[in-house]
């Protein structure tokens, strides 16, 4: 396999935008990462096309192509947007992070099975998709089985589809903690890799180490009943011992169990990032967080609450879910906003007593956290068992969804700012970095407010028909919500573009200014 | 208020609003004040440690409080409530499947199997293939309630809604089925008693 550093320069457009400068001597923590990022900026196109068609088919009378393009489409921008384009970003930044505070190279066979692992599991799942398998994100079991019973697909398609899902799922299950947990624990820091160096208790450090862990666990479980199912699909497995693997119950639990931990996780890592990159930007140059003892019993109630907040998609179950464990996961859900506020306190607190500068980057995280706690109010509302009852099911959780992975990109991209000189060797246009912050502000906000207000008024999410039940105002909304959102991705997108070199003198001082803290 | 508040999407709506503008208005506020090309600190800070302790309070209270008074409107806790007087709730049973309801009433009213009585009715469900749902809205296209259908299960998914007016209430699948799970739905019509 070509080096990541030659296929990012071989890949037009976008490869500009990520081309790793060689002349730093860091390229061992940023070959990978970059050709990770700039992946899934790719992804990020495919999911944002989908996604503008949703709304499009909804206004044009396309008869019986209608629903089969919508939900295409559907199912396309939901996995597109999940795994290839937020969990890809996320380790690529994530990975160089942890990269430049332990000093650990991140190469060898684990990085590129990652990369490997999670794009080609996302391009069979996106041939199966338009091949016609429509199982939306969360795969919806029992429908890929249903479907074929039905005629909508061939069992080829679910046969492939799952063996894609299957392969992201052991990127984001085994490999990627595999590698965190190794660049954690195992190998000599590197002196010349070692920008910013962090000991694992650093509240900038510790979500990375607990999203790993709550990976590796939550996700077992799920890897265990999806590879039985994948073995019997595959001829492998006898069809007398997956009848337990194939119960629906089991399937949902488990799937679910890992679904939301995993959105959890991610909102681990980049709390953590944000607690790491913060401190950089301040005013006064003291580079410290208000506290942090608080910041670290912040992600400690954000993991422990978490874990079984599960219980809350299943509350409409009742009484196969029994009403203790629907309320059990209404608490813990509730016990996770706890973990927000006092994230909110230490941001915010930080900022009060030592000064900010408003650079781009830092401005796009601020921007998405206040997203994520705009996304926090809703998820929390919607876990209360009273208030599930209603809006389960409706656009309301469609909204929850796209916003968490909006607001959490959004943050993951502005440490993308922080560190995209190290990588490439290049600094932003920090007019259009401002123009993407002011444009995602319109867009994700407008897009947010649109869906829940939609999922209030009882819009039913996943559903190809937004006349039915008058529902087409909310529906123009979130096309023009959406496209803005569209606009500002491009904007950020030629800021890299434009960005220029800088080199020498400059980059040594950046090392410094920017928070890095080291000379070279 | 209470009503609103936790029988309708615009309440829980206003509920993030209640949740979320404060906060807005805070951020913005202190983002504002300190962004600075030149560098700014406040050396005032002795009186966050109490901001700090307010503020949790403050989230415990509410939180708490939101949690603790939407028990009463729990469709879960109003099924056990209703359960205590089991004679004089309507039985409705339901099948669902792709893409069809198969739906008893207990008896035929006006000629139609789709009629109940104002009153509380116990909706049971299941589910004959895939994951469905059974969700019923308002004459005014409110959602009253959801329910999942997941098929495999031994008993089904049960709650007991008590409804109050007449009128012609749409039922809907909210769970995606399929190529037509937009158009998995029915009606249900509920009359005034003594029939």
């Amino acid at each position: 396999m070509a080096s990541p550093t030659t296929i990012v320069g071989n890949i037009p457009f976008f490869g500009r935008m990520f081309a790793v400068d060689q002349s730093t001597g860091l390229e061992d923590i940023n070959a990978w990462p970059a050709l990770m990022i700039m992946t899934s900026f790719i992804w990020l196109a495919v999911a944002g096309l989908l996604g503008v068609v949703m709304p499009l088919v909804q206004f044009l009378d396309l008869g019986p192509l209608g629903p089969n393009l919508y939900y295409t489409a559907l199912t396309g921008h939901g996995a597109a947007l999940a795994f290839p384009f937020v969990f890809q970003l996320m380790v690529g930044v994530g990975l160089h992070r942890m990269g430049s505070c332990r000093g650990q190279s991140i190469t060898g066979p684990i990085p590129a099975l990652i990369y490997i692992f999670m794009n080609a599991g996302s391009l069979l799942l996106t041939v199966a998709i338009l091949l016609g398998l429509k199982i939306s994100l969360v795969v919806m079991y029992p429908l890929p089985v249903v479907g074929v019973q039905t005629g909508q697909w061939s069992m080829n398609v679910v046969i492939l589809g799952f063996t894609g899902i299957a392969l992201v799922l052991i990127t984001m299950i085994i490999l990627y903690p595999i590698q965190v947990i190794k660049m954690a624990f195992f190998g000599k820091a590197r002196q010349e890799l070692l920008l910013s160096p962090r000991s694992l208790q650093d509240p900038g450090m510790l979500g990375m180490l607990m999203a790993a862990f709550v990976l590796l666990i939550a996700g077992i479980p799920l890897l265990i009943v999806a590879s039985t199912i994948l073995g019997f699909l595959y001829g492998i497995v006898p069809g007398a011992l997956v009848g337990w693997a194939a119960k629906p119950v089991v399937f949902q639990f488990v799937f679910f169990i890992f679904a939301h931990n995993l959105m959890e996780a991610m909102a681990l890592m980049v709390i953590s990032a944000v607690y790491a990159t913060l401190p950089l930007y301040l005013a006064d140059g003291t580079r410290k967080l208000y506290s942090e003892p608080l910041a670290r019993i912040a992600l400690w109630i954000l993991l422990l609450t978490s874990l079984t907040s599960f219980f809350h998609h299943f509350i409409t179950l009742f009484p196969n879910l029994p009403a203790a464990l629907a309320y059990h996961g209404n608490i813990m859900s509730f016990g996770t906003g706890i973990g927000s506020a006092l994230s909110i306190f230490t941001i915010l607190a930080t900022i009060w007593k030592h000064g900010l500068r408003p650079a781009p980057g830092l401005m796009a995280i601020l921007l998405g956290f206040v997203l994520y706690i705009l996304d926090g109010a809703s998820a929390v509302v919607t876990s209360n068992v009273a208030w599930s009852f209603q809006l389960h099911g409706t656009m309301w959780q469609s909204g929850h969804t796209m916003t968490v992975l909006v607001s959490m990109a959004l943050m993951w991209m502005g440490v993308l700012y922080h560190h995209y000189p190290v990588m490439t060797g290049r600094q932003i246009d920090e007019q259009l970095g401002n123009l993407f912050v002011k444009l995602c502000a319109v867009g994700c906000v407008g897009a947010a407010v649109v869906m829940l207000a939609g999922g209030a008024a009882g819009m039913p999410r996943r559903f190809a028909d937004w006349g039915q039940g008058g529902w087409m105002g909310y529906g123009t909304l979130i096309l023009i919500f959406g496209l803005i959102l569209g606009v500002a991705y491009v904007v950020y997108a030629v800021s890299l573009y434009r960005s220029r070199e800088i080199a020498g003198a400059e980059f040594n001082k950046l090392l410094v200014d920017g928070g890095w803290g080291t000379v070279r | 208020m209470l009503d609103f508040l936790y029988l309708n999407g615009w309440g829980a709506m206003l509920m993030v609003l209640f949740l979320f503008i404060p906060f807005l208005i805070i951020f913005v506020y202190v983002v504002y004040k300190k962004s600075t090309g030149q560098g700014s600190a406040d050396s005032a800070s002795s009186g966050l440690s109490t901001v700090e302790w307010v503020w949790m309070a403050l989230v415990l209270v509410v939180f708490v409080g939101v949690n603790v008074i939407s028990i009463s409107y729990m469709p879960t806790v109003q099924t056990a409530r209703a359960a205590v007087d089991e004679a004089n709730i309507q039985q409705v049973n339901i099948t669902a499947g792709s893409w069809f309801y198969d739906i008893s009433t207990p008896k035929v009213i006006n000629g139609s199997n789709r009629t109940v009585e104002v009153g509380p009715v116990r909706f049971s469900g299941k589910s004959s293939d895939t994951m469905h749902s059974f969700a019923i809205y308002s004459p005014d296209g409110d959602v009253l309630f959801t329910m999942m259908l997941m098929p495999g299960l031994k008993g089904p998914t049960s709650i007991v809604y008590t409804f109050d007016k007449p009128g012609t209430y749409t039922v809907r699948c909210l769970e995606y089925c399929g190529i037509n799970h937009h158009n998995m739905r029915d009606q249900l019509i509920v009359v005034a008693g003594n029939n």
